[in-house]
């Protein structure tokens, strides 16, 4: 009961690394475990199609160069016809990190990866998976981090839907989606419209897609406010590896 | 109790939690192995060994958890109170059993929640209904694993 208390009230930092250490030291029937959870839920596809993984992958892929142009087609509209290429991304630094394990319920919606503060990643850097966010870095130690996906409930990270032009919170909603908040019935929103993540000085240099509008529906609470429920824009429980972006890696 | 089973057993359960679960996840409510676990511990082992189980089941559930503490605290707790009440009350029916372990799910959770905030963790804001279908999912189930756990453990159970 006092180890209880101690750890209840040591600093969570301190208490992580048990999670970490446990995780790493048990990595290899974790991944047993997951792989197998994975197979089982997986369907048989037919011959004459890519997988859904793949097609996630290229949709999500063209969805970031569509945003990419439309950006820099605004841009030279602006300035009044100068070419300017949209500077996405450069400078930037790609860890790719294997998925220990998950924990994707109601309750949590978390990563754990094997890359840590040894190769450059910070709390609060987005994770890609299939080319699209999939959550931010929450906590980390020395060799592996815990990324909170955007589905979690405690997840709030900024997006912008193109057509409508405005900014919102998106809060995760639990097991697979994630709410937009406070959006207004005066904007007229398209279920299958891309959501990206809005730019965010020294984590993200470029809107990058978040997912896709799923559903909309006037807020129970508040009949003023759409009640807009987003799709990841891939499958991040069948994920196997991700990429953690660091915007000011540290010369070397 | 013979502990390196003990502890194996403990181990196998935690890793089938922390993945396999999801296979037979209700949308997004999860069977609860480690609380079937000590709720097993609780009413077949003697008072002593239900305790260190309880809190060693505690130690597991908090490694895979959101923070290390409340799961200790909580399932040693409740855990120890079950294996008094045991003294007294033999749960050997299996509708006892479900109704026992709807009940330390219930109250144990809880307990989680409330040791969560403290620690200065957000909840979520369905915490309370997953909470509940977790607790009366794995009521359902768990007598039912009883007879591998006891097989698993090498105890008879009847």
């Amino acid at each position: 009961m006092l180890g209880g208390f101690i750890f209840l009230l040591a600093p969570q930092s301190w208490t992580n690394k048990f999670q970490f250490a446990f995780a790493r030291i048990f990595s290899w029937p974790l991944n047993i475990s997951r792989s197998l959870s994975l197979s089982a839920r997986a369907k048989q596809l037919p011959m004459d199609v890519i997988s859904r993984i793949e097609y996630d992958r290229l949709q999500n892929h063209l969805s970031n160069v569509v945003q990419e142009l439309n950006e820099a087609h605004q841009k030279i509209k602006a300035i009044g016809g100068l070419r300017e290429r949209f500077p996405a991304m450069e400078g930037a630094k790609f860890v790719i990190a294997d998925v220990i394990t998950d924990a994707v319920s109601g309750l949590r919606s978390e990563l754990i990866i094997n890359r840590g503060s040894d190769d450059g990643l910070a709390k609060g850097q987005f994770v890609l998976g299939d080319n699209s966010v999939i959550g931010t870095i929450s906590s980390i130690s020395s060799r592996t981090a815990q990324v909170k996906l955007i589905t979690d409930p405690t997840s709030n990270i900024a997006v912008n839907v193109p057509g409508l032009d405005v900014s919102r919170l998106m809060r995760g909603g639990g097991g697979e989606i994630a709410k937009i908040q406070m959006l207004s019935i005066s904007h007229k929103v398209k279920t299958g419209e891309n959501v990206y993540a809005c730019k965010k000085p020294g984590f993200l240099d470029t809107p990058i897609v978040v997912g896709k509008i799923d559903k909309c529906s006037r807020d129970d609470e508040n009949p003023s406010l759409w009640n807009v429920a987003v799709r990841p824009a891939c499958d991040i429980t069948k994920l196997n590896n991700v990429v953690v972006i660091i915007m000011n890696p540290q010369q070397q | 109790m013979h502990w390196v089973r003990f502890s194996v057993f403990v181990l196998a359960v935690i890793v089938m939690q922390s993945g396999l679960v999801d296979v037979i996840a209700l949308a997004s409510v999860r069977l609860d192995l480690l609380l079937i676990s000590l709720v097993f511990f609780a009413v077949h082992y003697n008072t002593t060994e239900a305790i260190i189980a309880s809190f060693a089941i505690g130690f597991g559930a908090d490694l895979i958890g959101s923070a290390m503490g409340p799961h200790i605290i909580s399932y040693g707790l409740f855990g120890t109170s079950l294996a008094y009440l045991h003294r007294i009350i033999a749960v050997r029916r299996m509708p006892y059993q479900a109704i026992v372990i709807a009940a330390v799910g219930i109250f144990a959770g809880l307990l989680i929640i409330f040791l969560t905030y403290l620690k200065g963790i957000q909840n979520p804001p369905n915490v309370y209904a997953v909470l509940l279908g977790s607790s009366l999912y794995s009521a359902a189930v768990g007598p039912f694993l009883f007879l591998p756990f006891a097989w698993l453990m090498r105890i008879r159970i009847h």
